[in-house]
């Protein structure tokens, strides 16, 4: 009596990490869940059903004007980092192959030092006292040092920009690979300046990577926490940081899981919604079937 | 022999002199001075083995690599610097390279697409599917196609803008063998029919004999020789061409008279006075090609005696080997003998070629 598993061929090989990651995800969404209509009493989270967190949630603009902020900062954020990523990952794809390596650590270099560290970084080199100012002033373009380099929502475009590159140029490079040097030939050899070539045979063909691409920067720039509240100054409160606050010193943890809950539901809709806009695309699609034939 | 052709040969399209093609430093050259004419609406094959520079020469032709040394002219006008969508030369690459994310009618009309001005698109798009009977798969995309349907795709794709010169590199190699001599049939008539000049390449020389005005053998990077299917047959400009179109048996010897087209060898099987190739001198070092339908069997005790080592049945007929002094000779009967028979052979001289030995 063997089993009859559904013909998955090869693909059941995959089912214990999708399971891991499966338990990984849904248990502590449903933790969230509950605890996000329990009560509490005396610092005490009780098991009582409540809506009281979920109507604070919703009457309370501000925690709307937080979500909105977070997806704000990772569509930025996705769209800066796709329109610096991609010629520097058609570049990447173009070296010859000894130097792919080489240029695949500089790049990837930045996230080998960790967050604090960077961040503490920028704050030397952008502070009144930093790097940037001392040189315009040195020059002598400035007389005073310039604000608006720290605290600044510049400061957090750019920072954010820095920090989140590497994800958009790997994802679009990975894509860019496997576009095959010999169409870029036919498109040529049939009538198309370099410049068609690119934008009728190169650009689609490398769609899915950048939709890929979208959809990692955009959910990592959206819950990054400490960037904006370490550089951003008071544009630098984020709904993680005071979800963050709301578990911990406040001890509202029902608001904090509503809250956690309604920012998640955003941020994975406004994501799959921006990635399959990507995959909706001639090119994108032939690309996924293209291991269909 | 070359007269021949010069005789009926067509205005010249393209011309390349002296071609020199190198890649990478303290490589052997690809190619190593190749002379090319290409006449108006003429059928050339490019045909040698692996790694002789067919490619590079088609890839130096479509603007995709520059020649080291040597020109290109088209019209007799140089393409020197002449970037690839600014020739009229298109090209059927070997993998079709179709574009995945576009349907078949969509990769036919991308080159009518680049135009400014296009009049009936649409209908152009349709001729060039119908030319290789594909107007009923316009809409599918090229991963729905068998092997086939996308070379006949990447045909209507090249010659949808009407090119001077079609390029076609290897179009046939990776389909099945009836598929193959199908496609052939209907590239040939295509061609007719079109009135473009085809230049093809190939390492298959039954294709090239069946296909060619003009056949050009290649041997690492030369040209061996530059002829119409039946001189190249019969009358083969050195070893290496012999050889490469198979079949024959080459038998070395030294001349020992020469003129006006004829040479007499002394071989191992003896003595053989045949039409040659012209310039041999006496002394020289030679080959005798002997052809299988120059053997004939004759009673065992007359002719040339040999013991059968081989008999492949081929269906209609079978080819034996026979060795005769040494000299392993091929030859096709109908009523073969038995493998370790003693036979008699028959050489009829004038269907024997001497050549020189390839460089
Ligand atoms: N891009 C390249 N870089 C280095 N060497 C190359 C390159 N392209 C071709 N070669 C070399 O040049 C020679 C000629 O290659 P080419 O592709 O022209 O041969 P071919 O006659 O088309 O062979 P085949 O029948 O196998 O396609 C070969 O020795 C090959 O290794
Ligand atoms: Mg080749």
């Amino acid at each position: 009596m063997t089993a009859r598993l559904p013909a998955l061929g090869r693909a059941h090989l995959a089912l214990p990490v999708a399971l891991l990651v499966g338990l990984g995800c849904l248990a502590p969404l449903a933790v969230l869940v509950i605890f996000s209509v329990f009560e509490v009493e005396d610092f005490e989270l009780v098991p009582a059903f409540s809506g009281r967190a979920w109507a604070e949630l919703f009457t309370t603009p501000s925690y709307w004007v937080l979500i909105g902020r977070a997806l704000f900062y990772g569509a930025m954020t996705a769209l800066l980092t796709g329109l610096a990523g991609y010629p520097v990952a058609l570049a990447l794809a173009r070296l010859p192959a000894a130097w792919k390596g080489v240029a695949v650590v500089v790049l990837l270099t930045p996230l080998y030092t960790g967050e604090i560290v960077r961040i503490y970084a920028w704050r030397i080199v952008l502070g009144a006292e930093g790097l940037v100012n001392a040189v315009l002033e040195a020059v002598g373009l400035i007389d005073d040092p310039l604000k608006v380099l720290l605290f600044s929502p510049l400061t957090i475009g750019l920072v954010l920009l820095y920090n989140n590159l590497p994800f958009m140029v790997l994802a679009i490079w990975v894509s860019a690979e496997m576009v095959d040097r010999r169409l870029i030939e036919a498109a040529r050899d049939l009538g198309a300046r370099p410049i068609s070539a690119f934008a009728r045979v190169t650009f689609p063909l490398t769609l899915p990577g950048l939709a890929a691409g979208v959809f990692a920067v955009f959910a990592l720039a959206a819950g990054e926490m400490l960037t904006p509240s370490l550089l951003g100054g008071t544009y630098g409160a984020t709904a993680m940081a005071i979800i963050d606050n709301l578990f911990g010193t406040a001890f509202d943890w029902p608001l904090a899981s509503a809250l956690a809950l309604a920012l998640l539901v955003a941020l994975f809709v406004a994501a799959v919604g921006l990635a399959s806009l990507l995959l909706q695309t001639r090119g994108a699609r032939a690309v996924l079937q293209r291991g269909r034939t | 022999m070359s007269t021949l052709i010069a005789d009926t040969a067509p205005p010249l399209l393209l011309s390349a002199r002296g071609l020199v093609k190198t890649y990478g430093r303290g490589a052997a050259p690809a190619v190593a001075g190749v002379d090319l004419d290409i006449g108006e609406r003429m059928f050339t094959t490019l045909l040698g083995p692996s790694g002789c520079g067919k490619t590079t020469i088609l890839r130096m032709i479509a603007g995709f690599e520059t020649a080291d040394a040597g020109t290109i002219s088209l019209d007799g006008v140089p393409l020197k610097g002449v970037p690839p969508e600014r020739r009229p030369v298109n090209t059927v690459f070997q993998s079709y390279a179709l574009f995945p994310h576009l349907t078949v009618f969509e990769n036919v009309a991308f080159s009518l697409r680049l135009l400014s001005a296009v009049t009936n698109l649409e209908g152009r798009v349709k001729r060039a599917l119908d030319a290789v009977h594909m107007a009923d798969f316009g809409e599918r995309y090229p991963h729905q196609l068998s092997g086939g349907q996308q070379q006949r795709v990447a045909v209507a794709r090249a010659i949808v803008a009407e090119p001077r010169l079609l390029l076609l590199d290897e179009p046939l190699s990776a389909l099945d063998r009836r598929m193959r001599a199908h496609l052939q049939v209907e590239l040939k008539d295509l061609q007719r029919r079109l009135g473009i000049a085809f230049v093809y390449v190939t390492h298959d020389q039954e294709e090239a004999f069946a296909l060619s005005d003009v056949v050009v053998v290649m041997n690492k990077g030369r040209i061996a020789q530059t002829a119409d299917p039946r001189t190249i047959y019969s009358r083969p400009a050195d070893s290496f061409v012999a050889d490469f179109i198979g079949g024959a048996t080459l038998v070395d010897g030294t001349v020992s008279a020469a003129g006006n087209g004829r040479a007499s060898i002394a071989t191992a099987i003896g003595p053989v006075d045949a039409p040659a190739v012209e310039g041999l001198a006496a002394g020289e070092r030679a080959v005798l090609v002997i052809r299988p339908e120059a053997l004939s069997l004759v009673p065992t005790g007359t002719g040339l005696p040999a013991s059968v080592v081989h008999a492949v049945y081929q269906g209609e007929r079978t080819m034996v080997e026979a060795v005769a002094q040494g000299v392993a000779l091929r030859f096709a009967d109908h009523a073969p003998p038995e493998v370790g028979e003693t036979i008699g052979l028959s050489l009829d001289r004038e269907r024997c070629f001497v050549t020189r030995i390839a460089a």
